[in-house]
């Protein structure tokens, strides 16, 4: 797989504070990558040095074969950015908007219609192309900001918390939009989230705090590796259960009649469960979160920002 | 379209569609053009045409004037966040100044030309080919303001500090320009800051096509303030045309220079990373 993003012992200093220390990580062409964290991780110093607007410190930093520092120009072609702020022009309508992109991208001209068209399209702004952005809702303008980081089609679209400040509604149209465009142009989406359940989608996951990487692998692997299955099981007699659990070894939870315990893997409850089927009035298992795998790496909840 | 054509559409689009601030800056170039005209007029006496001397000064001033406060454009660009937009994208840091220089230029030249017909109705005696000329030179020294003003833009950053800094320099350079108090009463000790103020040449040159004065000799331009004489050697109103074009240039390429520094917008990305991240550099 063509590695367009490598990042190699990469560092970034503000005077004394070091807000990236020492990070390295690849990712595929064509695939969702996420980078998560609380605030203050250093996900937008890195993203942002990645779109060539803020300077390293050390390290390398190369996006589809260049170097980010020192061919700014090569990098800004192949990437499209929605930055955390929004950075629309409000004055114009969202078709201008995309109009005055497609121009500083050199877009060629019998294309610019078109691809305005798609954008819009799968962003479903259609209807909304004359309207100014200055009167757009957030979510729409959120969607135009989308809109217009792809119509250039480049090779890496940056997503700096796309999702912040939005309804769950926008939140989960916003991640419709990312997964078809990954899937329709086979491009490749950097962004970074704190909200951990909607990193479930990427392919690959990087987990940052205080500046460096935690944690590098993909969701699944995550969760296999930091959480187990939580069992929950509402049961009418819980002596004789807990009895089982308390020779099973491990620990459990009593709530009232209701028994909490874990697992490594799910089907490991099963014999337990059905050995005392006959008392279970009601019971659920849980999978692991990338939220508990934050966690158990840092020993923290995310916060809300 | 080119970038610098798209930028330069960009800001004129905007321009047009505040439409306050359209009205509001006509009105205070013709504010000044009517008080100035009448209230200096005594100080002009001992010239042929008085009142020509006056206007084409005022005019020129009132181009000085909106091409510096049209350069304050780039610091709401940079508070909304369209900067950024413009800075990641691949346009060479020469054509975003250029962009934005050109912009304020056009703005400053067409209130300018307002302003002129406006001096015509108030007694300028000009011709169309006088007036043609005068259009290009407006446009030629509203580049090397505009140029000036995106550099102070860059540097204060934000809009108060903008105020504070323009305005600084705007109302010295205006008063030592001899656009209002001929240079020939101005007293010795202030006679350098006339001779390295842009404006000097600008006032020089736009009165020299204004009064049709190509046919005073040189002794004669200097007594009427459009020629400068500096320990004999004299600058000619072309030659002053020439150092408005250098100084113009030299602003533009410190503009280039600032646009070329990454972290350019350092205050705007330090926001983004309010709730932790970096603190703000100073």
């Amino acid at each position: 797989m063509n590695k367009i993003i490598q990042v190699e012992h990469f560092s970034k200093k503000y005077g004394d504070f070091t807000a990236v220390d020492d990070i390295s990580f690849t990712v595929n062409e064509g695939s969702i990558f996420a980078f998560l964290g609380p605030n203050g991780a250093g996900k937008s110093t890195t993203i942002n040095t990645l779109c060539t607007i803020l300077d390293k410190t050390e390290g390398s930093l190369m996006i589809n074969g260049h170097d980010v520092c020192r061919e700014r120009s090569l990098v800004r072609k192949d990437i499209g950015i929605v930055f955390q702020d929004s950075t629309l022009d409000s004055q114009m309508t969202v078709e201008e908007n995309l109009k005055y992109h497609c121009s500083f991208y050199k877009v060629p001209k019998n294309e610019v219609r078109e691809r305005i068209d798609f954008a819009l399209d799968l962003v479903e702004l259609t209807e909304w192309r004359r309207a100014a952005v200055g009167s757009l809702s957030g979510g729409m303008k959120r969607r135009a900001e989308i809109a217009r980081g792809l119509v250039h089609d480049p090779k890496v679209l940056f997503l700096d918390e796309p999702t912040t400040g939005l309804d769950p509604q926008t939140r989960a149209n916003v991640w419709e939009y990312i997964q078809r465009l990954q899937k329709q142009k086979n491009m490749t989406i950097f962004l970074t989230t704190h909200y951990m359940d909607e990193a479930e989608v990427c392919s690959k996951i990087v987990i940052m705090d205080h500046g460096k990487i935690v944690a590098h692998d993909t969701p699944e692997n995550l969760k296999h590796q930091y959480t187990g299955t939580e069992v929950d099981v509402v049961c009418t007699q819980t002596e004789p259960f807990m009895a089982a659990l308390q020779e099973r070894g491990g620990s459990y939870r009593k709530d009232g009649n209701k028994l909490v315990f874990h697992t490594k893997k799910a089907p490991a409850a099963l014999e337990i469960l059905s050995a005392h089927k006959a008392a279970i009035t009601d019971f659920e298992v849980k999978k692991g979160t990338l939220n508990e795998v934050f966690l158990a790496i840092t020993g923290k909840e995310i916060r809300e920002s | 379209m080119n970038p610098i054509t798209a930028i330069l559409q960009r800001n004129l689009l905007n321009y047009v569609r505040s439409k306050g601030r359209v009205f509001g800056s006509l009105f205070m170039s013709m504010f000044m053009l009517v008080m100035f005209s009448f209230l200096m007029k005594s100080s002009m006496s001992g010239l042929d045409a008085p009142m020509s001397y006056l206007v084409s000064g005022v005019i020129i001033m009132s181009v000085f004037q909106v091409s510096i406060n049209n350069s304050s454009d780039i610091l709401s660009d940079i508070s909304s966040g369209y900067m950024k937009e413009v800075l990641v994208a691949p346009i060479a840091r020469t054509q975003i100044s250029m962009g934005h220089i050109l912009s304020g230029a056009v703005i400053a030249t067409l209130q300018g030309v307002v302003t002129m017909i406006c001096g015509i109705v108030l007694g300028l005696r000009v011709g169309i080919l006088q007036i043609l000329l005068l259009a290009a030179v407006m446009l030629v020294s509203a580049m090397a303001f505009s140029a000036i003003g995106l550099f102070l833009a860059t540097v204060s950053r934000n809009s108060p500090a903008f105020q504070t800094l323009s305005s600084m320099i705007m109302m010295p350079l205006t008063f030592v320009s001899g656009a209002y108090i001929p240079t020939t009463i101005i007293p010795g000790f202030l006679l350098p800051i006339v001779y390295l103020n842009p404006l000097t040449y600008t006032t020089s040159i736009f009165r020299y096509i204004a009064l049709g004065a190509h046919t005073l000799t040189t002794e004669e331009l200097v007594g009427q303030g459009m020629a400068f004489s500096i320990g004999g050697f004299v600058i000619t109103p072309l030659m002053g045309l020439a150092i408005t074009i250098l100084i113009g240039a030299f602003f533009f390429a410190l503009c280039v220079r600032k646009f070329n520094r990454a972290d350019f917008s350092t205050i705007k990305v330090a926001a983004g990373m309010q709730g932790g991240g970096a603190p703000a550099r100073r």
